[in-house]
Parts: C-alpha cells; structure tokens; sequence
C-alpha cells in the first residue's frame, strides 16, 4: 500500500520539548556527569616537532591518588578520515603543539593535572612547517615520512609529501576558452584564516568498562563514528564499544570527529573505574579543529555577455598535522567553489596540506563558507572587468534546470535564478538603510551560495505502544538545531495520526538504534527523516489492516488521525488507535517497523572527478544573502545595517524554527566575516585560548535577520524537505566581504575584517594579493599521479 | 572557621578552601549542574547565579567573600515544576537551541526585568552584554523579552 502522507499535516510551528529543562537548568550535559566518578587529565607535547626518547611516568605515578596511565601502546591503532594517519596518543613523533601523547586517571582533577604535569617527557627537535607555502617549499621537511604505509580508508586520492590529499576535477578544455579571443581574463588570490566552532559544552567523555565492553557516554554529534574509531585506535572489535549520547550542548561540526573518547574508554578499562574527560576552556580553544585557514588562486575566462567559458583554481586547504576532515572537504571544492554558475569548461585543484599545527575539523557548511567567499569575490571583479552590473552577471551566469555542474551533473529545476527574484522582492519590501549610514561608506551586496545535503545512511524503529504513542529509536543526537525534538516527532506523529508530544524520541544509543552517519550536514531531518517516516509508515500500514479486518472495511479508505482509526472523509467513525494496536497484539504480538535510508548517489560525467569522496550531490541547497554595511573611514569599523537571506529549504517543515536557525548560522557568519579568527603563533600554537582573546558576536552586534523561506525545489528528502540548520552560514562571508568591497571602493581579499585590515585597504596600504606557493599555471600545482 | 551562606532557601556551612570558586561548590558539592562552567573568565554569564539579587558569574566569585549571603541559582528560582515569565516566554517563543547558555540568560534577564520593567530593544541587548550565546544570534531571545514588556503594559 503505498499513501502519501499529507505535508499539511506535518507542517507545523512546533515548540521544543526539550526547552523546559534546558531553563531550569535539569539537563544534563556529558560535562554535568562527573560526580562521583574519576577524572582524567592529557599530557601534551609542548613543542610543534619533534622525536620522543623517552617518556617517564614515575613521578606521576608517585602522587596519591593516581589511579592509571593510558599511553601509545594501550592504543596502537592509527586513524582517520580517507587514510588512517593519525594516533590517539603520540609516542614516536611530535606533529603540533598540544598534541596528547598519555593521559592520567585520578581521583581528582587536581590530582590527575598534577599527575599530567609531573610526567618527564623527553625530546629531540625537528624542524617543523607552520604554513602550507613552508610545507609545499621542495625542500620542506615530511610531516608523515611513511605516508605512503598508512592504511587507504578510501581510494582514489592522489598524495605525497606534505600532501595529504588532492581532489581534481577536469571537465572540457580550459586551455582553449583561455585562448579564445573574444573573453577576458580575470585572476585573483584570496585568503581567509582559521574559525572556531566555540561550543559551549566542549569536547567531553564519561566512560566505563562493563562486561567486557566499553561503554562511552559523550558529547558527539557521531555515536556510530566514535564506535568505529575507538574500535580502530584500541584495536578491538566495534562490537566491544557502545556510545550513548544526552543533549548536545553545540556541535557546530566539531564534534563530528572522534578525538577524546577513546582516551577515556582506556583509562575505564584500566581502572574498572567510569572516568570523566572534560576539556578546560584553553585546551578546547588551543587544539580546537577549526574551520580551516585557506589560501586560492583562481582565474575566470569570460565573454562580454558574462558567460563563463573557462575556469581553473587551486586551493590550498589547511589540515593540519593529520588529515581529518580536511581530506573528505576537498571534495567540496568542486560543488562550491565549482558551484553557482554555468561554467563552459573548468579545471580545479583542492589540497589539504599537512603542517605542524593543531589538525583542523568540520564546521557548519565547511569549506562552503570560504569558497562561496572567494567565488563572490571573484565574480564581483570579473563583473567589474566585463562592464556588468554584479547582479546582472548573476542573473545571467547561475545554474538553472539541465544546466550542469562542475563534475557534469545535470541540475533539477531553476532554483537560484527565482530566488534572486524573490531576495529582489525582499529588498523591495523593505526600504534601504543608506541613512544609518550617517556619513560613514555604505555598500550593499546580493551573493549566491551552493551547498549539499550530506546523505548516507540512517535507520529508524518506531514502536507503536499499547497505549497508543509511538517510540522512535534512531542513533541522531540533539545539538540544538532541534530535528530530534521537532522535525523527527513531527514527521512520526503525522504518519501515525497522532500528536507529537506522543512520539517518545530515544536518545543515541549505538546498541539500540542501527548505523548513522551522524547528525551534521543538514543530514538528519533529511536521511534520519526518511528512516523515520518508512519506519512509521510499516506501522501505519499493520494497523490499518488489522482495523479494516475489524472495521470490515478496504485499508485504504481508513486513515489515522488524532489517535484514532477513521474511515476517510468520516470523522468519529472507526475506534481509538489502541483498539487496533490491543488486536494487533492479541493477533501477533507488538507492533514495530523499521525504516533505512541511503544515498541514492547522482551521476556525474564519467573522468571528471579524481580523488573525489562525493562526485555528484544528491541534495544540492541553495541560499541567496543581502547585506547593507557602513565602514567607518578613520577606525575601519563595519557596522551591519541590515541582512536578508533567501533560503532553499525544499519543505519547512517548522518555519519558525528554521528561521531561529538562520537567525543563529548568520550570526556565527558575521563573526567569521568580521572579528573571529584563531591565529598560528611562530611556535606553531594557537594563539586564542579563552573568550577574551577570541571574539564571538555579543547581542549588541547584531541584527535581525529579514528571511524568506524558497519551498518546493526538487529534494529526495522526506516529504521534499532539505537540512535547514547548515546552510545559513554559507554565504554571510560571501556578503559581508562583497559589501564592504563596494563600500570602500577596493578589492576585500581575507577574512575577516577587522577595524586594522579595513582601515589599511580604505587607506590604500593593502597590497594586491598573490600567493606564490600556487603556481600560476594550474598544472603545475599537481602532484605527480601516485600509482 | 566555617563559611555560612544561605543556598536556595537552606542555610549551608562549607568548611572549604575559602579561594574556591562558587561554581565548583554548586556544581561538585551540591550537585546544581544548572550554572555551567563555559569560560571560568566571567566573559560568558553561562555560570550566573544571584547574589543578594544581583545577577553575577560565579565562576570568578571566592567562595570566601559569601559570607552570609544569599545565593540562589536557577534550580533554586522557582518552585519545583513552575516556570517564571522570563522562561515562560522562551519557551513560548522557541528560542531555546543547544541550552547551554539558558540558565544564565534567564537569572540575568529575570533581575533585569524586576528593575527595567518596560526596557526597549537597546535596553534588553545592553543586559545581554555579559551572556554569550553560541547558537541562537540573539534577536529572537531579545523579541522574547519584549514580548513580557508588552504583556505587562497591556
Ligand atoms: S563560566 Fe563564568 S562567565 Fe563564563
Ligand atoms: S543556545 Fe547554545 S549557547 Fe545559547
């Protein structure tokens, strides 16, 4: 039997269940659990590079009160995201400064710090690169000099030296669009640096040992991640781990990697003990996995009409001493910086690049945030070239429906093309804020921004209990972005007919829910959505035949509804819900379904993608941003005047809580766009360990932020909605940067823009960007092709 | 000598290191994980708490320097089970995300609303100076306090 199930039934403003103890203060976060337990500490290497030769743990095992040791060989097992290069704890080779190389169990957290710092770690320096032009130099020294014995966790990446990974795409002949005569050149050289995810809970652990396994509560937006990467770096069967997760106190991607927990998994095992691992603030700050510092070079071949028939880029992406993240994102490239506009023939190249510093991460729309950055940019000066108004060339140049994207897929739908009309109308509606201005330079910008739906499995179970609620067993997490407590209840409760304060939502639990692939990248409304709503739709389609039998009626002409069984078009026909679950289980016993759910993968053109973890993108998302700026000519000061975002949401399923998430990613935009940065100091450390030294958006920076929500985009998400929580971070850069471009009257080529770096362009003093570390003949920025 | 304070509504004696911060003694002696350690700076206003009605961070506040005082903390604002309108109006106006953040907002913004009861949109942002909020970008939490402003008026 196959009904749809009515969107206008799902659609609804749905307030959180989860907000009342999250005001009074009763929940309890993964750092609220350390009572009663034992406390960990990491030791961790004060140098960026070196060789270990000895490591003495007598002094610390002297004080009182310790309780165990973890240290290399309790987890020989290397991991990591595409190659398996990194350990948990360090016990050879130095890569970055605050990298763990052992860490104490103790009674106390005192104690166990003590312990931490009483630890003789011995040491021979080696050189160490700080920056990817230093690690691309041909004779920089290796970061990973057995890079080539390290476990392949996924094929295709072309590597070497200090590069840990390069993705390709190559599609037409770039060299003749370049050659043609009838286009201009544009080139440009941009940068941006390193941004941290902040959140407030930081990264945290409570583990135990329990019958022969461990048992892992944590703060994560990955349950199913953290099992396999425990299991990997202890060398034990995953099977041995289970993950539990409460409420997430923020992810924002950061917690979208495993790097803590199985620290606290051995110190449980060693003890027999639940031991807590709690980052402080400065060693969350100080070995954060930011969004990573970049650098590009790009050049555009364009005709006067504003049509792109040539593109090539080469970016450099920072990961870091290990790969991590950094090696999946550059994959992204292709869909971002690739993204937006029809392109007649491109060729681009995207590098992660080992250094001696703190390994970057994930953070909400990723490597999205600086390409859409550098793409504006770039199209803003190529409009500027070819005598086009920067809203003109968009028009002309966005992909619309058949149109094909960067690696040859072929896009759905004319989707940006509306959207800008709408932003137009949006604009309309409310009048510019020129006047704010007050004498200070104004500037106003329009961006596009293209960002994906990270897919990939999920599964689902719902329960139909006997009195009539449902519970919903799924691996997602609640990090505040409100899919567990709204979307997923919602999508439930409509498919059953029953409210959602009905849908029970069990937290994360690796040994009750089947595989995920986490909750980030918009994904969890859209794949843990799709397990859920086939999950309760099985359960529908038992109780419906079991009350048609009963009803001596057809299934399909019954319906679910407020908790009861109903003829359709019949109300107060029928019987309550739990009279057919009572049967159902007299019959055969309880009622259950379950649902999966995985990529149905998008076709790219065969030959254009190399090294690529996602060739094509299943659920493409697209944002148009406006923003109004005012820059103080003698301080260099950006002052936001107003900001509007026209968000690609397929179906909203809770308007009123996506708009709280656009409210929030713009927010954390602006912060990137205008003070937030974390800085590699000479020593290789980051040089912002607190609040005080890295600067987030307070309540007097901001402004409200002017939304309208684009449905009905094509999406393979349940009842055709999209992610909405990622991508309102996406282009703020993009916009922020374009505006204040405009305002000054030059070229903005970094981020962020603080009072110093505004002031030095509106005053002249700021160099043409160039980057020699990327050639500027696009080939020769490959790496030979590895066989 | 003991140092005596009043806890939400219970007189307490602690014969503790008078340098501890009263954040550790809510959060490891009492078990009030409600104040939540973000900064330990006095930069976040996460951990904050009244003090003789003042809203402040107790994460930089001597438990020493207490003597005598009355400290209350969001477990300790309302009666089990009952919510006050500041909280009443973020959850009628679904602000709340990862809720870190929330219980501090809600003991800065109930002491402010008892002494600013018809604050404008400056106002309430200005009271927000020492609350950092990560997720929500504010706007939404600051139409929420208007909300009770123009409640009261009506
Ligand atoms: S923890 Fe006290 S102000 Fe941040
Ligand atoms: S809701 Fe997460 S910090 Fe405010």
């Amino acid at each position: 039997m196959n009904r749809p199930t009515d969107p206008r039934s799902v659609v609804m403003n749905l307030p959180r269940r989860d907000a009342l103890d999250k005001l009074t203060g009763r929940t309890r976060y993964t750092s609220d659990l350390g009572v009663g337990v034992l406390h960990a500490a990491i030791v961790r290497s004060t140098v960026a590079s070196a060789r270990i030769l000895r490591m003495d743990f007598a002094p610390a095992l002297a004080i009182k009160g310790v309780r165990a040791i973890a240290q290399a060989s309790d987890a020989p097992g290397l991991f990591g995201i595409g190659i398996a290069d990194h350990p948990l704890l360090n016990g050879t080779r130095i890569r970055f400064k605050g990298e763990p190389l052992a860490a104490i169990a103790a009674d106390t957290l005192e104690i166990a710090r003590a312990a931490a710092a009483a630890v003789i770690v011995e040491t021979e320096p080696l050189p160490a690169v700080m920056t990817m032009a230093e690690a691309l130099s041909p004779d920089a020294p290796t970061l990973h000099p057995d890079w080539k014995s390290y476990e392949l966790l996924r094929d295709g990446g072309i590597r070497g030296g200090n590069v840990a990974w390069e993705a390709r795409v190559i599609r037409g002949d770039t060299d003749a669009a370049f050659a043609r005569p009838d286009v201009t050149i544009v080139e440009d050289c941009f940068q941006v640096g390193r941004q941290n995810q902040l959140p407030f809970e930081p990264r945290c652990a409570v583990a135990s040992f329990e019958d022969g396994r461990y048992h892992i509560h944590t703060s994560t937006q990955v349950p199913w991640t953290v099992r396999a990467v425990t299991a990997k770096a202890l060398g034990v069967s995953a099977s041995r781990v289970r993950v539990t997760v409460p409420a997430v106190g923020g992810g924002f991607g950061l917690k979208f990697d495993c790097t803590i927990e199985p620290i606290a998994a051995v110190l449980a095992q060693k003890t027999g003990r639940t031991v807590s691992l709690v980052h402080s603030r400065e060693e969350e700050n100080l070995t954060c996995l930011c969004r990573e510092n970049a650098e590009l070079r790009i050049r555009s071949a364009v005709t006067a009409a504003g049509e792109i028939v040539g593109r090539e880029a080469t970016v450099l992406m920072d990961c870091g001493a290990y790969g991590g993240e950094q090696v999946f994102l550059t994959t992204m490239t292709a869909h971002t910086l690739g993204g937006n506009y029809k392109l007649g023939s491109v060729r681009l190249n995207s590098r992660a690049v080992y250094t001696n510093t703190p390994p970057n991460g994930a953070f909400r729309a990723c490597n999205g945030v600086y390409n859409t950055f550098f793409l504006e940019r770039h199209t803003d000066n190529i409009a500027r070239a070819i005598g086009m108004h920067p809203l003109e060339l968009r028009r002309r140049a966005v992909l619309g429906d058949g149109d094909i994207g960067a690696t040859g897929q072929v896009f759905q739908g004319d989707v940006l093309r509306p959207m800008l009309d709408r932003m137009a109308v949006l604009i309309d509606r409310t009048k510019d804020h020129r006047d704010k201005a007050d004498g200070r330079l104004y500037g106003r910008a329009t961006t596009v921004g293209t960002w994906f739906i990270f897919v990939g499995p999920s599964s689902a179970t719902v329960n139909l209990n006997a009195d009539g609620s449902a519970t919903l067993v799924t691996s997602g997490v609640e990090i505040g972005s409100g899919t567990m407590v709204q979307a997923l209840p919602q999508i439930v409760a409509a498919t059953l007919g029953l409210s959602p304060d009905e849908v029970i939502v069990k937290s994360a639990d690796t040994d009750a829910a089947g595989r995920d692939l986490g909750v980030g990248g918009g994904r969890a409304t859209v794949s843990i959505g799709a397990a859920s709503k086939m999950a309760a739709e099985r359960v529908r389609d038992q109780i419906l035949d079991i009350a048609a039998e009963m009803l001596q009626a057809q299934p399909e002409d019954l319906i679910l509804t407020k908790g009861r069984v109903e003829i359709a078009g019949r109300p107060g026909t029928g019987m309550a819900i739990t009279t057919a679950i009572a049967r159902a289980e007299a019959l055969f016993g309880p009622v259950s379904g379950n649902g999966n759910f995985t990529a149905p993968g998008v076709n790219a053109l065969p030959g254009c993608a190399a090294g690529h973890f996602i060739e094509a993108i299943d659920i493409p998302v697209f944002a148009v941003h406006d923003c109004e700026v005012a820059v103080d000519p003698d301080t260099g000061h950006v002052e936001v005047l107003s900001y509007k975002v026209v968000q690609d949401v397929g179906l909203a399923l809770n308007p009123r809580a996506i708009h709280s998430q656009i409210q929030g990613g713009v927010v954390q935009g602006l912060g990137y766009a205008l003070h937030e940065r974390v800085t590699v100091g000479p020593d290789g450390a980051l040089e912002q360990p607190g609040f005080e030294q890295y600067l987030v958006p307070l309540a007097g920076d901001v402004v409200p932020v002017e939304i309208d929500l684009y449905e009905g985009a094509p999406s393979i998400g349940p009842l055709g909605t999209k992610g909405a929580g990622e991508v309102p971070i996406l282009n703020v850069g993009a916009a922020v940067a374009c505006a204040v471009s405009r305002a000054v009257g030059r070229d903005v080529s970094e981020l962020p823009l603080t009072p110093p770096t505004v002031l030095a362009l509106i005053q002249g003093r700021t160099g043409r960007m160039d980057h020699p570390q990327i050639s500027a003949i696009w080939q020769d920025n490959l790496l030979a092709r590895a066989t | 000598m003991p140092i005596e304070l009043t806890l939400n509504g219970e007189s307490i004696a602690l014969d503790i290191d008078p340098r501890t911060p009263l954040l550790d003694v809510l959060r490891d002696r009492h078990g009030l994980t409600g104040a939540k350690a973000v900064c330990r700076e006095g930069f976040c206003g996460a951990c904050t708490v009244h003090i003789d009605g003042q809203a402040v961070p107790s994460c930089l506040r001597p438990i020493g320097l207490l003597q005598g005082c009355n400290v209350v903390t969001v477990e300790g604002l309302t009666a089990p089970g009952t919510l006050n309108r500041v909280q009443q109006a973020f959850i009628d106006h679904d602000v709340v995300q990862c809720g870190m953040c929330f219980p501090g907002m809600v003991m800065t913004l109930t002491t402010f609303l008892d002494g600013t009861p018809n604050p404008n949109r400056d106002e309430v942002k200005s009271a927000l100076v020492g609350n950092i909020c990560r997720c929500t970008g504010y706007e939404r939490i600051i139409d929420a306090v208007l909300s009770i402003r123009s409640e009261g008026v009506a």
